[in-house]
Protein backbone atom coordinates (compact mmCIF):
# COMPACT_ATOMS: atom_id res chain seq x y z
CA UNK A 1 0.00 0.00 0.00
CA UNK A 2 2.80 2.21 0.97
CA UNK A 3 5.11 2.16 -2.26
CA UNK A 4 5.09 5.73 -4.26
CA UNK A 5 3.35 4.88 -7.74
CA UNK A 6 5.99 5.64 -10.73
CA UNK A 7 5.22 8.04 -13.40
CA UNK A 8 6.53 6.45 -16.64
CA UNK A 9 5.03 8.93 -19.00
CA UNK A 10 7.00 12.25 -20.19
CA UNK A 11 5.60 14.93 -18.24
CA UNK A 12 6.02 17.72 -20.49
CA UNK A 13 4.50 19.16 -23.62
CA UNK A 14 6.55 18.82 -26.37
CA UNK A 15 8.44 22.68 -27.23
CA UNK A 16 8.35 22.21 -30.87
CA UNK A 17 4.74 20.67 -31.68
CA UNK A 18 2.88 21.91 -34.58
CA UNK A 19 -0.25 22.20 -32.51
CA UNK A 20 0.02 25.77 -30.97
CA UNK A 21 1.27 27.17 -34.54
CA UNK A 22 -1.21 25.55 -36.25
CA UNK A 23 -4.39 26.47 -33.73
CA UNK A 24 -2.84 30.22 -34.27
CA UNK A 25 -2.82 30.05 -37.62
CA UNK A 26 -6.41 28.64 -37.79
CA UNK A 27 -6.99 31.87 -35.18
CA UNK A 28 -5.48 34.95 -37.29
CA UNK A 29 -7.38 33.55 -40.37
CA UNK A 30 -10.81 33.51 -38.75
CA UNK A 31 -10.35 36.71 -37.38
CA UNK A 32 -9.18 38.19 -40.70
CA UNK A 33 -12.45 37.09 -42.13
CA UNK A 34 -13.89 37.99 -39.18
CA UNK A 35 -12.87 41.65 -39.51
CA UNK A 36 -13.47 41.21 -43.18
CA UNK A 37 -17.49 40.23 -42.00
CA UNK A 38 -17.33 43.75 -39.77
CA UNK A 39 -16.55 46.09 -42.06
CA UNK A 40 -19.07 44.87 -44.04
CA UNK A 41 -22.08 43.52 -41.80
CA UNK A 42 -20.96 45.19 -38.59
CA UNK A 43 -24.53 44.18 -36.78
CA UNK A 44 -24.08 39.87 -37.81
CA UNK A 45 -20.43 40.05 -36.67
CA UNK A 46 -20.98 41.39 -33.78
CA UNK A 47 -23.79 39.08 -32.53
CA UNK A 48 -21.89 36.00 -34.56
CA UNK A 49 -18.49 37.63 -32.00
CA UNK A 50 -20.72 37.50 -29.09
CA UNK A 51 -21.93 33.91 -29.87
CA UNK A 52 -18.73 32.92 -29.59
CA UNK A 53 -17.01 35.00 -27.41
CA UNK A 54 -19.52 33.56 -24.37
CA UNK A 55 -18.72 30.14 -25.70
CA UNK A 56 -15.03 30.06 -24.52
CA UNK A 57 -15.34 32.26 -21.72
CA UNK A 58 -17.84 30.21 -20.19
CA UNK A 59 -15.57 27.47 -20.75
CA UNK A 60 -12.53 29.48 -18.93
CA UNK A 61 -14.79 30.35 -15.72
CA UNK A 62 -15.97 26.81 -15.57
CA UNK A 63 -12.02 25.49 -15.43
CA UNK A 64 -11.59 28.29 -13.00
CA UNK A 65 -14.64 27.29 -10.59
CA UNK A 66 -13.69 23.29 -10.79
CA UNK A 67 -10.30 24.26 -9.67
CA UNK A 68 -11.55 26.07 -7.06
CA UNK A 69 -14.30 23.71 -5.50
CA UNK A 70 -11.17 20.71 -6.55
CA UNK A 71 -9.04 22.75 -3.70
CA UNK A 72 -11.89 23.75 -1.51
CA UNK A 73 -12.87 20.61 -0.90
CA UNK A 74 -9.21 18.74 -1.22
CA UNK A 75 -10.19 16.50 -3.85
CA UNK A 76 -7.61 13.98 -5.22
CA UNK A 77 -9.50 12.38 -7.82
CA UNK A 78 -8.72 14.59 -10.24
CA UNK A 79 -5.15 16.34 -9.53
CA UNK A 80 -3.70 14.61 -12.81
CA UNK A 81 -6.27 16.45 -14.91
CA UNK A 82 -6.27 19.26 -12.94
CA UNK A 83 -3.49 21.67 -14.93
CA UNK A 84 -6.06 21.37 -17.90
CA UNK A 85 -8.25 24.00 -16.11
CA UNK A 86 -5.85 25.62 -14.42
CA UNK A 87 -3.81 26.93 -17.61
CA UNK A 88 -7.14 27.58 -19.09
CA UNK A 89 -8.20 30.20 -16.04
CA UNK A 90 -4.60 31.29 -16.17
CA UNK A 91 -5.53 33.26 -19.51
CA UNK A 92 -8.34 34.70 -18.29
CA UNK A 93 -6.62 38.10 -17.84
CA UNK A 94 -5.32 38.03 -21.71
CA UNK A 95 -8.44 36.67 -22.71
CA UNK A 96 -10.25 39.95 -22.04
CA UNK A 97 -8.98 41.29 -25.05
CA UNK A 98 -11.37 39.82 -26.54
CA UNK A 99 -14.01 41.31 -25.19
CA UNK A 100 -12.75 44.60 -26.42
CA UNK A 101 -15.24 44.34 -29.70
CA UNK A 102 -18.30 44.09 -28.15
CA UNK A 103 -17.38 47.31 -25.49
CA UNK A 104 -16.86 48.49 -29.06
CA UNK A 105 -20.27 47.58 -30.30
CA UNK A 106 -22.55 47.61 -27.53
CA UNK A 107 -24.78 50.46 -28.71
CA UNK A 108 -25.76 48.28 -31.33
CA UNK A 109 -25.78 45.01 -29.60
CA UNK A 110 -27.27 46.56 -26.67
CA UNK A 111 -29.67 49.02 -28.51
CA UNK A 112 -32.96 48.03 -27.10
CA UNK A 113 -31.16 50.03 -23.97
CA UNK A 114 -28.03 52.02 -25.22
CA UNK A 115 -30.57 54.20 -27.23
CA UNK A 116 -30.86 57.18 -25.00
CA UNK A 117 -34.18 58.21 -26.35
CA UNK A 118 -35.88 55.46 -24.45
CA UNK A 119 -35.56 56.71 -21.24
CA UNK A 120 -37.29 60.36 -22.28
CA UNK A 121 -40.61 60.27 -21.52
CA UNK A 122 -41.33 63.20 -23.98
CA UNK A 123 -39.69 60.95 -27.02
CA UNK A 124 -41.76 58.61 -29.09
CA UNK A 125 -39.18 55.59 -28.70
CA UNK A 126 -40.10 55.92 -24.57
CA UNK A 127 -40.21 52.32 -22.87
CA UNK A 128 -41.61 52.35 -19.67
CA UNK A 129 -40.40 49.13 -18.75
CA UNK A 130 -36.45 49.79 -19.69
CA UNK A 131 -36.67 53.62 -18.03
CA UNK A 132 -37.18 51.80 -14.64
CA UNK A 133 -34.01 49.71 -15.42
CA UNK A 134 -32.27 52.16 -15.62
CA UNK A 135 -30.16 52.47 -12.74
CA UNK A 136 -28.71 49.19 -13.59
CA UNK A 137 -28.71 49.07 -17.37
CA UNK A 138 -26.92 52.36 -18.34
CA UNK A 139 -23.77 52.21 -20.26
CA UNK A 140 -21.20 53.63 -17.37
CA UNK A 141 -22.34 51.30 -15.10
CA UNK A 142 -21.98 48.45 -17.76
CA UNK A 143 -18.47 49.49 -18.38
CA UNK A 144 -17.68 49.39 -14.60
CA UNK A 145 -18.95 45.91 -14.09
CA UNK A 146 -17.13 44.53 -17.23
CA UNK A 147 -13.82 45.89 -15.68
CA UNK A 148 -14.72 44.45 -12.28
CA UNK A 149 -16.06 40.73 -13.57
CA UNK A 150 -12.47 40.58 -15.56
CA UNK A 151 -10.11 41.70 -12.94
CA UNK A 152 -12.09 39.16 -10.83
CA UNK A 153 -11.69 36.63 -13.18
CA UNK A 154 -8.09 37.52 -14.15
CA UNK A 155 -6.70 37.52 -10.73
CA UNK A 156 -8.05 34.67 -9.33
CA UNK A 157 -6.99 32.63 -12.80
CA UNK A 158 -3.89 33.95 -12.57
CA UNK A 159 -3.60 33.39 -9.19
CA UNK A 160 -4.37 29.62 -8.75
CA UNK A 161 -1.75 28.95 -11.75
CA UNK A 162 0.44 30.59 -10.62
CA UNK A 163 0.55 28.91 -7.09
CA UNK A 164 0.15 25.38 -8.94
CA UNK A 165 3.37 26.12 -10.66
CA UNK A 166 5.26 27.47 -7.48
CA UNK A 167 3.74 24.56 -5.62
CA UNK A 168 5.38 21.89 -8.36
CA UNK A 169 8.61 24.39 -8.47
CA UNK A 170 9.48 24.53 -4.48
CA UNK A 171 7.51 21.20 -3.22
CA UNK A 172 6.63 23.29 -0.61
CA UNK A 173 3.06 22.17 0.39
CA UNK A 174 2.32 24.73 2.83
CA UNK A 175 0.86 26.46 -0.59
CA UNK A 176 -2.29 24.70 -0.69
CA UNK A 177 -3.33 26.57 2.18
CA UNK A 178 -2.62 29.66 0.35
CA UNK A 179 -4.51 28.22 -2.79
CA UNK A 180 -7.83 27.47 0.14
CA UNK A 181 -7.68 30.75 1.08
CA UNK A 182 -8.26 31.76 -2.46
CA UNK A 183 -10.37 29.44 -3.47
CA UNK A 184 -12.99 29.86 -0.70
CA UNK A 185 -13.75 34.00 -0.87
CA UNK A 186 -13.54 33.30 -4.54
CA UNK A 187 -16.75 31.03 -4.45
CA UNK A 188 -19.38 33.24 -4.05
CA UNK A 189 -17.89 35.97 -5.55
CA UNK A 190 -17.41 33.98 -8.83
CA UNK A 191 -20.89 32.69 -8.57
CA UNK A 192 -22.39 36.22 -8.34
CA UNK A 193 -20.09 37.56 -11.28
CA UNK A 194 -20.80 34.95 -13.87
CA UNK A 195 -24.79 34.93 -13.10
CA UNK A 196 -24.39 39.08 -13.39
CA UNK A 197 -21.80 38.59 -16.52
CA UNK A 198 -24.37 36.61 -17.97
CA UNK A 199 -27.13 39.10 -17.44
CA UNK A 200 -25.53 41.80 -19.02
CA UNK A 201 -24.26 39.66 -21.57
CA UNK A 202 -27.21 37.67 -22.95
CA UNK A 203 -30.54 38.56 -20.84
CA UNK A 204 -29.83 42.28 -21.80
CA UNK A 205 -30.18 41.43 -25.29
CA UNK A 206 -34.08 41.40 -24.64
CA UNK A 207 -34.50 44.00 -21.58
CA UNK A 208 -37.83 43.22 -20.96
CA UNK A 209 -37.51 39.92 -20.62
CA UNK A 210 -36.22 38.81 -17.15
CA UNK A 211 -35.33 35.01 -15.29
CA UNK A 212 -33.94 35.25 -12.21
CA UNK A 213 -32.12 32.04 -12.63
CA UNK A 214 -30.56 32.74 -15.78
CA UNK A 215 -26.91 33.36 -13.77
CA UNK A 216 -27.61 29.39 -13.09
CA UNK A 217 -28.56 28.74 -16.30
CA UNK A 218 -25.86 30.10 -17.82
CA UNK A 219 -23.27 28.35 -15.43
CA UNK A 220 -25.06 25.00 -15.83
CA UNK A 221 -24.81 24.98 -19.65
CA UNK A 222 -20.85 26.23 -19.50
CA UNK A 223 -20.28 23.60 -17.24
CA UNK A 224 -21.83 20.78 -18.74
CA UNK A 225 -19.78 22.07 -21.99
CA UNK A 226 -16.56 21.97 -19.52
CA UNK A 227 -16.55 18.89 -18.91
CA UNK A 228 -17.00 17.90 -22.33
CA UNK A 229 -14.07 19.83 -23.34
CA UNK A 230 -12.47 17.78 -20.32
CA UNK A 231 -13.14 14.48 -21.79
CA UNK A 232 -11.93 15.70 -25.33
CA UNK A 233 -8.75 17.66 -23.89
CA UNK A 234 -7.77 14.21 -22.44
CA UNK A 235 -8.69 12.52 -25.45
CA UNK A 236 -6.06 15.02 -27.46
CA UNK A 237 -3.44 14.38 -25.05
CA UNK A 238 -3.61 10.82 -25.39
CA UNK A 239 -3.77 10.31 -28.71
CA UNK A 240 -0.90 12.55 -29.30
CA UNK A 241 1.04 10.70 -27.10
CA UNK A 242 0.64 12.48 -23.89
CA UNK A 243 -0.06 11.21 -20.37
CA UNK A 244 -1.18 7.81 -21.38
CA UNK A 245 -0.39 5.95 -18.58
CA UNK A 246 -1.12 9.25 -16.72
CA UNK A 247 -4.46 9.79 -16.58
CA UNK A 248 -6.13 6.38 -16.29
CA UNK A 249 -9.35 5.05 -16.66
CA UNK A 250 -10.75 5.55 -13.24
CA UNK A 251 -9.65 9.12 -13.71
CA UNK A 252 -11.78 8.96 -17.31
CA UNK A 253 -14.33 7.38 -15.20
CA UNK A 254 -14.83 10.18 -13.24
CA UNK A 255 -14.82 12.81 -16.16
CA UNK A 256 -17.69 10.89 -17.85
CA UNK A 257 -19.44 10.58 -14.10
CA UNK A 258 -19.25 14.88 -13.74
CA UNK A 259 -20.68 15.27 -17.41
CA UNK A 260 -23.53 12.69 -16.64
CA UNK A 261 -24.23 14.82 -13.53
CA UNK A 262 -23.96 18.15 -14.89
CA UNK A 263 -26.36 16.88 -17.47
CA UNK A 264 -28.93 16.37 -15.41
CA UNK A 265 -28.36 19.45 -13.31
CA UNK A 266 -28.68 21.70 -16.88
CA UNK A 267 -32.10 20.02 -17.47
CA UNK A 268 -32.92 20.67 -14.50
CA UNK A 269 -31.96 24.25 -14.07
CA UNK A 270 -32.88 25.05 -17.73
CA UNK A 271 -36.42 23.09 -17.67
CA UNK A 272 -37.24 24.80 -14.51
CA UNK A 273 -36.56 28.32 -16.08
CA UNK A 274 -38.85 27.29 -18.97
CA UNK A 275 -41.55 25.53 -16.79
CA UNK A 276 -42.18 28.57 -14.88
CA UNK A 277 -42.71 30.83 -17.32
CA UNK A 278 -44.31 28.38 -19.60
CA UNK A 279 -47.03 27.92 -16.15
CA UNK A 280 -47.32 31.54 -15.16
CA UNK A 281 -48.07 32.58 -19.01
CA UNK A 282 -47.20 36.79 -18.06
CA UNK A 283 -46.58 38.34 -21.76
CA UNK A 284 -43.47 40.12 -20.27
CA UNK A 285 -41.78 36.58 -19.39
CA UNK A 286 -43.15 34.53 -22.31
CA UNK A 287 -42.35 36.52 -25.23
CA UNK A 288 -38.22 35.52 -24.96
CA UNK A 289 -39.40 31.80 -25.32
CA UNK A 290 -42.47 32.57 -27.84
CA UNK A 291 -39.30 34.04 -30.71
CA UNK A 292 -37.46 31.50 -29.21
CA UNK A 293 -39.72 28.52 -29.96
CA UNK A 294 -41.02 29.80 -33.61
CA UNK A 295 -39.30 30.50 -37.16
CA UNK A 296 -37.15 27.52 -37.48
CA UNK A 297 -35.30 28.19 -33.68
CA UNK A 298 -38.12 24.89 -32.30
CA UNK A 299 -35.87 22.65 -33.74
CA UNK A 300 -33.15 23.79 -31.66
CA UNK A 301 -35.24 23.88 -28.80
CA UNK A 302 -36.66 20.29 -29.66
CA UNK A 303 -32.69 19.38 -30.58
CA UNK A 304 -31.32 20.83 -27.08
CA UNK A 305 -34.16 18.49 -24.87
CA UNK A 306 -32.81 15.57 -27.20
CA UNK A 307 -28.96 15.83 -27.78
CA UNK A 308 -28.18 17.98 -24.54
CA UNK A 309 -30.69 15.87 -22.29
CA UNK A 310 -31.98 12.93 -23.44
CA UNK A 311 -28.82 11.25 -25.77
CA UNK A 312 -26.43 12.15 -23.09
CA UNK A 313 -28.89 11.32 -19.91
CA UNK A 314 -29.53 7.77 -21.47
CA UNK A 315 -26.15 6.95 -22.97
CA UNK A 316 -24.13 7.80 -20.00
CA UNK A 317 -27.03 6.14 -17.60
CA UNK A 318 -25.63 2.95 -17.40
CA UNK A 319 -22.08 2.70 -15.44
CA UNK A 320 -20.16 0.40 -18.42
CA UNK A 321 -20.72 3.61 -20.96
CA UNK A 322 -18.79 5.73 -19.02
CA UNK A 323 -15.59 4.21 -19.22
CA UNK A 324 -15.92 2.97 -23.04
CA UNK A 325 -13.73 6.13 -24.58
CA UNK A 326 -15.33 5.99 -28.00
CA UNK A 327 -18.51 6.42 -26.61
CA UNK A 328 -17.56 9.24 -24.09
CA UNK A 329 -15.96 11.31 -27.08
CA UNK A 330 -19.28 11.02 -28.55
CA UNK A 331 -21.41 11.83 -26.15
CA UNK A 332 -18.60 14.98 -25.55
CA UNK A 333 -18.89 16.24 -29.09
CA UNK A 334 -22.84 15.99 -29.07
CA UNK A 335 -22.79 18.00 -25.85
CA UNK A 336 -19.71 20.42 -26.81
CA UNK A 337 -21.83 20.77 -30.88
CA UNK A 338 -25.20 21.35 -29.26
CA UNK A 339 -23.86 24.16 -26.91
CA UNK A 340 -22.69 26.19 -29.68
CA UNK A 341 -26.52 26.14 -30.73
CA UNK A 342 -27.88 26.52 -27.78
CA UNK A 343 -25.94 30.34 -27.23
CA UNK A 344 -27.25 30.97 -30.77
CA UNK A 345 -30.72 30.23 -29.87
CA UNK A 346 -30.37 32.61 -26.65
CA UNK A 347 -28.58 35.23 -28.55
CA UNK A 348 -30.33 35.43 -32.36
CA UNK A 349 -33.34 36.22 -31.89
CA UNK A 350 -32.52 38.71 -30.42
CA UNK A 351 -31.09 40.20 -33.63
CA UNK A 352 -33.41 41.67 -35.79
CA UNK A 353 -32.66 42.70 -39.47
CA UNK A 354 -34.14 43.15 -43.36
CA UNK A 355 -32.74 39.87 -44.52
CA UNK A 356 -32.36 37.29 -41.73
CA UNK A 357 -35.68 36.59 -39.92
CA UNK A 358 -36.20 33.58 -38.26
CA UNK A 359 -33.42 30.49 -37.88
CA UNK A 360 -30.46 31.62 -39.88
CA UNK A 361 -26.67 31.08 -39.92
CA UNK A 362 -24.28 33.23 -41.46
CA UNK A 363 -21.27 32.64 -42.25
CA UNK A 364 -19.51 34.75 -39.50
CA UNK A 365 -20.82 32.66 -36.92
CA UNK A 366 -18.35 29.86 -38.05
CA UNK A 367 -15.66 32.40 -38.86
CA UNK A 368 -15.49 33.97 -35.14
CA UNK A 369 -15.71 30.53 -33.89
CA UNK A 370 -13.25 29.49 -35.85
CA UNK A 371 -11.38 32.33 -34.69
CA UNK A 372 -11.56 33.03 -31.04
CA UNK A 373 -11.56 29.25 -30.96
CA UNK A 374 -7.90 29.21 -32.44
CA UNK A 375 -6.84 32.22 -30.29
CA UNK A 376 -8.24 30.60 -26.99
CA UNK A 377 -6.37 26.80 -27.71
CA UNK A 378 -2.99 28.84 -28.93
CA UNK A 379 -3.45 30.60 -25.76
CA UNK A 380 -3.76 27.36 -23.55
CA UNK A 381 -0.91 24.91 -25.74
CA UNK A 382 1.10 28.22 -25.36
CA UNK A 383 1.32 28.07 -21.77
CA UNK A 384 0.74 24.62 -21.46
CA UNK A 385 4.15 23.68 -22.55
CA UNK A 386 5.91 25.75 -20.06
CA UNK A 387 5.18 23.61 -17.20
CA UNK A 388 4.59 20.39 -16.36
CA UNK A 389 1.09 18.81 -17.49
CA UNK A 390 0.02 17.66 -14.11
CA UNK A 391 0.69 19.15 -10.76
CA UNK A 392 3.64 17.83 -9.76
CA UNK A 393 5.04 17.70 -6.32
CA UNK A 394 1.22 18.25 -5.23
CA UNK A 395 0.21 16.38 -1.83
CA UNK A 396 -2.64 14.24 -3.21
CA UNK A 397 -0.78 13.54 -6.80
CA UNK A 398 0.04 10.22 -5.65
CA UNK A 399 -3.20 8.90 -3.90
CA UNK A 400 -4.94 10.40 -7.43
CA UNK A 401 -2.23 8.25 -9.51
CA UNK A 402 -3.19 5.26 -7.59
CA UNK A 403 -6.96 5.54 -7.76
CA UNK A 404 -8.18 2.29 -9.80
CA UNK A 405 -11.23 1.91 -11.61
CA UNK A 406 -13.58 -0.99 -9.57
CA UNK A 407 -15.84 -2.71 -11.50
CA UNK B 1 -25.14 -23.08 21.14
CA UNK B 2 -23.44 -25.84 19.04
CA UNK B 3 -24.99 -28.98 20.77
CA UNK B 4 -26.25 -30.99 18.26
CA UNK B 5 -29.82 -32.72 19.84
CA UNK B 6 -32.43 -33.89 17.00
CA UNK B 7 -34.36 -30.83 16.52
CA UNK B 8 -31.24 -28.73 15.02
CA UNK B 9 -29.69 -29.40 11.65
CA UNK B 10 -26.36 -28.33 10.00
CA UNK B 11 -26.45 -24.64 8.66
CA UNK B 12 -22.73 -24.74 7.55
CA UNK B 13 -19.23 -24.23 8.69
CA UNK B 14 -18.24 -20.39 9.80
CA UNK B 15 -14.55 -19.60 9.92
CA UNK B 16 -13.05 -16.50 11.07
CA UNK B 17 -10.13 -14.89 9.54
CA UNK B 18 -7.46 -12.05 10.41
CA UNK B 19 -7.92 -9.70 8.66
CA UNK B 20 -9.39 -7.89 5.26
CA UNK B 21 -6.80 -9.27 2.95
CA UNK B 22 -7.04 -12.63 4.48
CA UNK B 23 -10.90 -12.69 4.01
CA UNK B 24 -10.15 -11.99 0.29
CA UNK B 25 -8.02 -14.35 -0.52
CA UNK B 26 -9.99 -17.18 1.76
CA UNK B 27 -13.31 -16.62 -0.46
CA UNK B 28 -10.45 -16.79 -3.61
CA UNK B 29 -9.70 -19.98 -2.40
CA UNK B 30 -13.09 -20.99 -1.15
CA UNK B 31 -14.35 -20.10 -5.09
CA UNK B 32 -11.55 -22.01 -6.61
CA UNK B 33 -12.61 -25.27 -4.47
CA UNK B 34 -15.65 -24.64 -6.61
CA UNK B 35 -18.12 -23.43 -3.81
CA UNK B 36 -21.07 -21.26 -4.73
CA UNK B 37 -23.40 -21.65 -1.42
CA UNK B 38 -21.14 -19.48 0.88
CA UNK B 39 -21.12 -15.44 2.02
CA UNK B 40 -18.77 -13.17 4.12
CA UNK B 41 -19.31 -11.02 6.64
CA UNK B 42 -17.25 -8.11 7.28
CA UNK B 43 -17.98 -5.12 9.97
CA UNK B 44 -17.26 -2.89 6.88
CA UNK B 45 -17.39 -2.72 3.03
CA UNK B 46 -14.08 -4.38 1.43
CA UNK B 47 -12.96 -3.00 -1.93
CA UNK B 48 -12.74 -6.77 -4.09
CA UNK B 49 -14.81 -8.29 -2.33
CA UNK B 50 -17.55 -8.97 -4.64
CA UNK B 51 -14.64 -10.15 -7.54
CA UNK B 52 -13.13 -12.48 -4.99
CA UNK B 53 -16.66 -13.81 -4.35
CA UNK B 54 -17.46 -14.15 -7.99
CA UNK B 55 -20.62 -12.89 -7.53
CA UNK B 56 -22.93 -11.95 -10.47
CA UNK B 57 -23.48 -8.72 -11.03
CA UNK B 58 -26.31 -7.08 -9.39
CA UNK B 59 -29.94 -7.53 -10.89
CA UNK B 60 -30.97 -4.56 -8.81
CA UNK B 61 -30.57 -2.24 -11.65
CA UNK B 62 -33.18 -4.02 -13.81
CA UNK B 63 -35.79 -4.01 -10.99
CA UNK B 64 -34.86 -0.25 -10.35
CA UNK B 65 -35.41 0.64 -14.27
CA UNK B 66 -38.73 -1.42 -14.45
CA UNK B 67 -40.33 0.10 -11.47
CA UNK B 68 -38.79 3.60 -13.00
CA UNK B 69 -40.59 2.81 -16.12
CA UNK B 70 -43.85 1.79 -14.31
CA UNK B 71 -43.77 5.22 -12.43
CA UNK B 72 -43.04 6.89 -15.76
CA UNK B 73 -45.74 5.35 -17.88
CA UNK B 74 -48.34 5.19 -14.81
CA UNK B 75 -47.97 9.19 -14.37
CA UNK B 76 -48.79 9.57 -18.40
CA UNK B 77 -51.71 7.31 -17.68
CA UNK B 78 -52.93 8.74 -14.85
CA UNK B 79 -52.51 12.30 -15.69
CA UNK B 80 -54.21 11.54 -19.32
CA UNK B 81 -57.00 10.20 -17.54
CA UNK B 82 -57.57 12.70 -15.23
CA UNK B 83 -56.93 15.93 -17.19
CA UNK B 84 -58.17 14.52 -21.13
CA UNK B 85 -60.47 11.96 -20.51
CA UNK B 86 -62.39 12.28 -17.14
CA UNK B 87 -62.30 15.49 -16.15
CA UNK B 88 -60.93 18.20 -18.65
CA UNK B 89 -60.50 21.67 -17.74
CA UNK B 90 -59.67 24.86 -19.66
CA UNK B 91 -56.39 26.85 -17.89
CA UNK B 92 -55.63 29.35 -19.75
CA UNK B 93 -56.42 27.88 -23.14
CA UNK B 94 -53.54 25.57 -22.52
CA UNK B 95 -53.84 22.40 -24.06
CA UNK B 96 -55.30 19.42 -22.50
CA UNK B 97 -52.19 16.90 -23.06
CA UNK B 98 -50.41 19.69 -21.52
CA UNK B 99 -46.57 18.08 -21.56
CA UNK B 100 -44.69 20.45 -19.74
CA UNK B 101 -46.97 20.89 -17.01
CA UNK B 102 -47.06 17.28 -16.94
CA UNK B 103 -42.71 16.95 -16.53
CA UNK B 104 -42.99 17.17 -12.60
CA UNK B 105 -45.64 15.07 -11.75
CA UNK B 106 -44.29 12.64 -14.34
CA UNK B 107 -40.13 12.94 -12.83
CA UNK B 108 -41.63 12.68 -8.99
CA UNK B 109 -43.50 9.15 -9.88
CA UNK B 110 -40.63 8.05 -11.39
CA UNK B 111 -38.10 8.26 -9.15
CA UNK B 112 -40.74 7.46 -6.24
CA UNK B 113 -41.30 3.94 -7.49
CA UNK B 114 -37.54 3.94 -8.53
CA UNK B 115 -36.47 4.58 -5.31
CA UNK B 116 -39.50 1.55 -3.70
CA UNK B 117 -37.70 -0.75 -6.56
CA UNK B 118 -34.08 -0.02 -5.17
CA UNK B 119 -34.96 -0.67 -1.44
CA UNK B 120 -37.68 -2.92 -1.47
CA UNK B 121 -35.63 -4.82 -4.34
CA UNK B 122 -32.92 -4.80 -2.18
CA UNK B 123 -34.74 -6.14 0.37
CA UNK B 124 -36.28 -9.25 -1.63
CA UNK B 125 -32.81 -9.80 -3.28
CA UNK B 126 -31.41 -9.95 0.27
CA UNK B 127 -34.85 -12.61 1.68
CA UNK B 128 -35.55 -9.41 4.32
CA UNK B 129 -37.32 -9.22 6.28
CA UNK B 130 -36.40 -11.61 8.19
CA UNK B 131 -36.79 -12.41 12.46
CA UNK B 132 -33.56 -14.42 12.96
CA UNK B 133 -30.38 -16.47 10.98
CA UNK B 134 -28.84 -19.35 12.04
CA UNK B 135 -25.10 -17.68 12.08
CA UNK B 136 -26.50 -15.92 15.45
CA UNK B 137 -26.49 -19.68 17.18
CA UNK B 138 -22.94 -18.35 17.04
CA UNK B 139 -21.89 -16.25 19.53
CA UNK B 140 -18.29 -15.33 17.94
CA UNK B 141 -20.34 -14.19 15.04
CA UNK B 142 -21.03 -10.90 17.31
CA UNK B 143 -17.35 -9.83 16.39
CA UNK B 144 -18.90 -9.18 12.44
CA UNK B 145 -20.16 -6.17 13.76
CA UNK B 146 -16.45 -5.42 15.32
CA UNK B 147 -13.63 -6.79 14.03
CA UNK B 148 -14.41 -10.15 12.76
CA UNK B 149 -13.78 -11.38 9.35
CA UNK B 150 -16.30 -14.46 8.61
CA UNK B 151 -16.77 -17.15 5.45
CA UNK B 152 -19.83 -19.12 6.22
CA UNK B 153 -19.73 -22.27 3.72
CA UNK B 154 -23.86 -23.57 4.00
CA UNK B 155 -24.53 -27.21 3.99
CA UNK B 156 -26.83 -26.69 0.99
CA UNK B 157 -24.15 -26.53 -1.40
CA UNK B 158 -23.99 -29.61 -3.58
CA UNK B 159 -20.30 -29.86 -2.66
CA UNK B 160 -20.45 -29.68 0.92
CA UNK B 161 -18.67 -32.10 3.09
CA UNK B 162 -17.88 -31.15 6.42
CA UNK B 163 -14.29 -32.35 6.67
CA UNK B 164 -13.61 -31.26 3.54
CA UNK B 165 -14.65 -27.87 4.30
CA UNK B 166 -12.81 -27.51 7.03
CA UNK B 167 -9.61 -28.55 5.98
CA UNK B 168 -9.86 -25.65 3.11
CA UNK B 169 -10.53 -23.50 5.79
CA UNK B 170 -7.44 -24.19 7.87
CA UNK B 171 -5.69 -24.01 4.80
CA UNK B 172 -6.47 -20.85 3.73
CA UNK B 173 -5.70 -19.59 7.41
CA UNK B 174 -8.59 -19.59 9.17
CA UNK B 175 -7.84 -18.08 13.28
CA UNK B 176 -11.25 -20.21 14.25
CA UNK B 177 -13.28 -22.45 12.40
CA UNK B 178 -17.12 -23.39 13.88
CA UNK B 179 -20.08 -25.28 12.73
CA UNK B 180 -23.66 -23.62 12.85
CA UNK B 181 -26.43 -24.99 13.59
CA UNK B 182 -30.39 -24.41 12.92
Amino acid sequence: MSHKPTITDSLKFSADSKIPQVLLGVGVIGLILSAIGAYTNTDQFLFSYLVSFVFFTGIALASIFMVMFHHITKSKWGVVVRRIPETFGSNMKWWTIAFLPILGGMTILYHHWTDPTLFDPNSPNFDYIVAKKEAYLNVPFFIIRQVIYFAIWGFVGHKLYKASVELEKTGDWGITTLMRKVSAPAIPIFGLSIAFASFDWLMSLDPHWFSTMFGVYFFAISFQSFWAIMILMVFFLHRNGYLKNTIGQAHIYDLGAWLFAFTVFYAYIAFSQFLLIYYANLPEETLWFYHRLEGGYEYIAYGLLLFRFALPFLVLLNREQKHKRSVLAFVAIVVVVIHFFELHWIVKPAFYSEDAHGLSFSWMDFSTFLGLGGIFFWLFFNRFKQNSMIPENDPKLDECLEKTYHQ
Amino acid sequence: MSTNDQNTELYGILAEFKNPKALIDASEKVVEAGYDKFDTYAPFPIHGIDKAMNLPKSKLGWIVLGHGLLGFSGAIAMMYFMSVIDYPINISGKPFFNAPAWVPITFELTVLLSAFGAVFGMFFLNGLPRLNHPLFNVERFKKATDDGFFVCIEATDSKFQADLVRQLFEEAGATHIEEVYD
